[in-house]
């Protein structure tokens, strides 16, 4: 159903266009072209964040962070075995779903273990990378919403995990 | 950034230079494929835009949109319900355009905003998403035969994270008085 939700909606944007008597063709034209513009202002932010993430990790540094962090979301009723996935999900996309995957493959599709992870992998948002995106080359400060942010990441998660208990 | 490099010079000092340009690299294939999604979002973003029916959008969400935001300005209202209305579809690839187009106009006027920026990226970064589509996929390819049952859970646990979040800046706002 969801798959023609979309086609749909662009047809009727351009029926609706063509009604309104604007030209279709090159106003889509035109919007694409800014996609160059904007990802000339947000590639250096973007590299930045992703090399400082990137050395973060490799020194060994994330590692230790989770071990410190752990046995705190333990108390908190997330399972030992997706903690990582937690402190991991707001720094890297790619990197979290590679581990979602080796979660899958050793506990198994259907165990709590994967749907939990699954969960916690769906609610959440790589909020560094969000935020490096947004607010490239902003003078706003930004901190505060990034703590609510990772904040709301561990509520959603201890939240998540606590609902799949019971499916 | 520089404690981790304090640690790697110890740890080990030959992976920092090949690390730094690893991962450029990987922003590079990134921002390829990123360019292609958002030239055809932008494309019918302007469709939208041009057609008119961005205004009555816009006017159809400026009420909630100025009582939660505080911002007047026509602009940075149209594109920030943009952003909303796409985050709401499940299209992520679709808001973050409009989402940093709003945060550009909120620019100029950095004073009356600040509140409205921090709120913007709360909403984004906390992530509602009515279809989880990416995770159901891998689940399903792994051999799930239930997959869609972390839907109802994935959908509970953001929005009442996202609930939280805003509060929490609100309180923060009240605090500290923006």
């Amino acid at each position: 159903m969801s798959v023609f939700i979309i086609p749909i909606l662009l047809i009727l944007l351009i029926i609706y266009g063509v009604y309104k008597k604007i030209n279709v063709y090159s106003a889509f034209c035109q919007g694409a072209k800014k996609s160059f513009d904007l990802i000339k202002g947000i590639f250096p932010y973007i590299v930045a964040i992703m090399i400082c993430i990137a050395l973060f990790r490799i020194s060994g540094l994330g590692m230790l962070l989770v071990k410190l962090l752990s046995p705190l979301f333990c108390l908190l009723g997330i399972p030992v075995e997706v903690c990582e996935l937690v402190l991991l999900k707001p720094f890297t996309g790619s990197g979290s779903i590679s581990l979602l995957q080796d979660i899958i493959a050793k506990y198994g599709a259907d165990s709590y273990i994967s749907y939990c992870a699954c969960t916690i992998m769906g609610s959440s948002e790589t909020v560094f990378y969000v935020s490096s995106v947004y607010f490239a080359g902003s003078k706003q400060k930004i901190a505060p919403a990034i703590i609510i942010s990772l904040l709301g990441g561990v509520i959603s998660s201890v939240l998540g995990c606590f609902i799949c208990r019971f499916i | 950034m520089f404690i981790s490099l304090g640690v790697l010079v110890f740890v080990e000092p030959n992976l920092i230079l090949s690390t730094m340009i690893e991962q450029s690299k990987n922003v590079v294939k990134l921002c390829i494929d990123l360019l292609a999604i958002y030239a055809v979002w932008l494309g019918i973003l302007e469709i939208v835009d041009q057609s008119g029916l961005g205004d009555k959008l816009s006017k159809l969400l400026s009420p909630i949109i100025k009582s939660l935001f505080k911002i007047d300005d026509k602009q940075q209202i149209k594109y920030v319900s943009y952003n909303l209305s796409c985050n709401l579809l499940g299209l992520g690839n679709a808001a973050t355009p409009s989402g940093i187009t709003a945060v550009k106009y909120m620019e100029k006027d950095l004073k009356k905003t600040k509140f409205a920026m921090l709120l913007l990226l709360v909403i984004n970064s906390t992530g509602i998403q009515l279809l989880p589509t990416t995770v159901i996929g891998l689940l399903t390819s792994a051999g799930s035969k239930t997959a869609s049952k972390i839907i109802i859970p994935t959908i509970i646990s953001s929005v009442v994270a996202t609930i939280i979040c805003v509060s929490l800046l609100f309180v923060y706002k009240k605090i500290k008085k923006i």
